[in-house]
């Protein structure tokens, strides 16, 4: 096996048995899942909202395959340890994303590698709705061919 | 015939072998163990000595069309392997074997048909604290022969389903109750990967998939099958099924249920599952 897919695997097997944020968020703002259970992985991503568009607390819950479990665990632990507030959140780049997981371990299955971050982004996107008021930033486009 | 499953009672017995007789088998150079999951990286970490990776996305799948991969490019899989016509090919992955199940069904439909399933799956196997290895095997190259690929008896295209819908022809919904009600239908940001509309094609059956399963891995006895696709789901023995899902993975599994370990010689396998008939204009739905 390539040295550096080998790396990505190691990693990734890691963060799936060392899940980092990985707990139910009692006091959360939004409670969101994503995937589903019989496809792939689901995860749950909890969500607590601080002052002006920051985020003040994630975890996550979920079952599933190594890749979308593990990066879940990697997306949240990147949003927490940077302090991103939610527009950065939603600005963040799905493709930049799979290559900092790990593009030769990820292979065909970014869709897996994404789950966590497209998760959190409908987390993110739940709370501007709900509270618009509070949140600046408009809905993203989204594309209706 | 190995004792554990004859007293299953199932018709085509000899296309299941336990984890013993693959033990048996590591080194038999008329076997090869193929592995194949869902969880991709799961043959990476550890798998059964000398089993080979079979990946349903990149082995099995057309890149461009959806459909599987062609003639020629089966057999120069197949010559990668190490595998000949005459090999006997044991299918075993994660999640029931699920997987192994598509793979075996895929290869199915290049006449490869000395195929079995190893009862239980990996979980079975490592429960059973048996070896695991990372070593991936190298066996040498061979000349597979460019198969006929033949899909009529065992897939079926949604012109088959309208033709068979139009006959009442029994159907089985393998997905989750969920799904099948239509309360379910894709991830947000992956619509392509979901369908326009939910419910299920009218008169189906819902048997979700992994209903065939015990809770070690193993399958259901004969009987117990019977009670689940014939007592409750109305099928009988000489019926002309077919069996859907999301994209025809989970179907594969019951496809292999029904055709080997209960007998049924009509089973297809509708490939083209919810994510066509879900977006199909003027498909027939029921909720």
């Amino acid at each position: 096996m390539p040295p550096a897919r080998q790396a990505q695997i190691a990693a990734l097997v890691e963060h799936y048995q060392n899940p980092r944020h990985w707990s139910v968020l009692e006091d959360a703002d939004v409670t969101m899942p994503g995937g589903s259970p019989e496809c792939g992985g689901s995860v749950v991503v909890y969500l607590k909202a601080g002052e002006e568009g920051r985020i003040d607390a994630l975890s996550f819950t979920g079952e599933g395959d190594i890749i979308s479990q593990a990066a879940t665990s990697i997306i949240l632990e990147q949003v927490l340890n940077e302090g991103l507030a939610m527009d950065e959140v939603l600005a963040l780049d799905y493709e930049t994303f799979v290559d900092r997981v790990g593009r030769e371990a990820v292979g065909s299955r970014t869709r897996n590698a994404t789950l966590g971050l497209s998760t959190l982004k409908s987390a993110v996107r739940k709370y501007q709705k709900d509270n618009l008021h509070a949140s600046s930033a408009a809905e993203p486009a989204r594309s209706c061919g | 015939m190995e004792q554990e499953i004859e007293q299953k009672g199932y018709v085509h017995p000899e296309a299941l072998v336990t984890t013993e007789w693959v033990a048996g088998h590591l080194d038999d150079p008329d076997v090869r163990i193929v592995e194949s999951d869902e969880d991709v990286l799961l043959y990476d970490i550890g798998h059964i000595p000398n089993a080979v990776k079979i990946d349903w996305v990149e082995d099995l799948n057309d890149p461009l069309v959806r459909d599987y991969l062609d003639p020629e490019h089966f057999a120069q899989l197949m010559g990668e392997k190490g595998i000949t016509p005459d090999t006997t090919l044991v299918f075993y992955g994660d999640k029931n074997n699920w997987w192994a199940t598509y793979a075996l069904w895929v290869f199915q439909l290049f006449g490869h048909d000395n195929v079995r399933v190893m009862d239980g799956g990996r979980i079975k196997w490592e429960q059973e604290g048996r070896e695991m290895t990372q070593e991936v095997p190298s066996f040498p190259r061979t000349d597979y022969p460019v198969p006929q690929r033949d899909d009529s008896k065992i897939r079926a295209f949604k012109e088959d389903v309208m033709e068979h819908l139009e006959k009442r022809g029994p159907l089985v919904d393998v997905r989750s109750p969920g799904e099948y009600s239509g309360e379910l239908l894709h991830m947000p940001d992956y619509p392509q990967e979901g369908a326009l509309r939910g419910g299920h094609i009218p008169g189906a059956a819902n048997v979700p998939w992994a209903r065939a399963v015990r809770e070690d891995g193993t399958f259901k006895s004969s009987d117990e099958l019977r009670e689940i696709y014939e007592g409750e789901a109305g099928l009988s023995e000489g019926d002309d099924v077919v069996a859907y899902c999301r994209i025809g993975e989970r179907s594969s599994h019951t496809w292999f249920v029904l055709k080997y370990l209960l007998g049924y010689d009509k089973v297809r396998n509708y490939d083209g599952s919810w994510t066509e008939w879900g977006n199909a204009v003027r498909a027939p739905i029921e909720r």
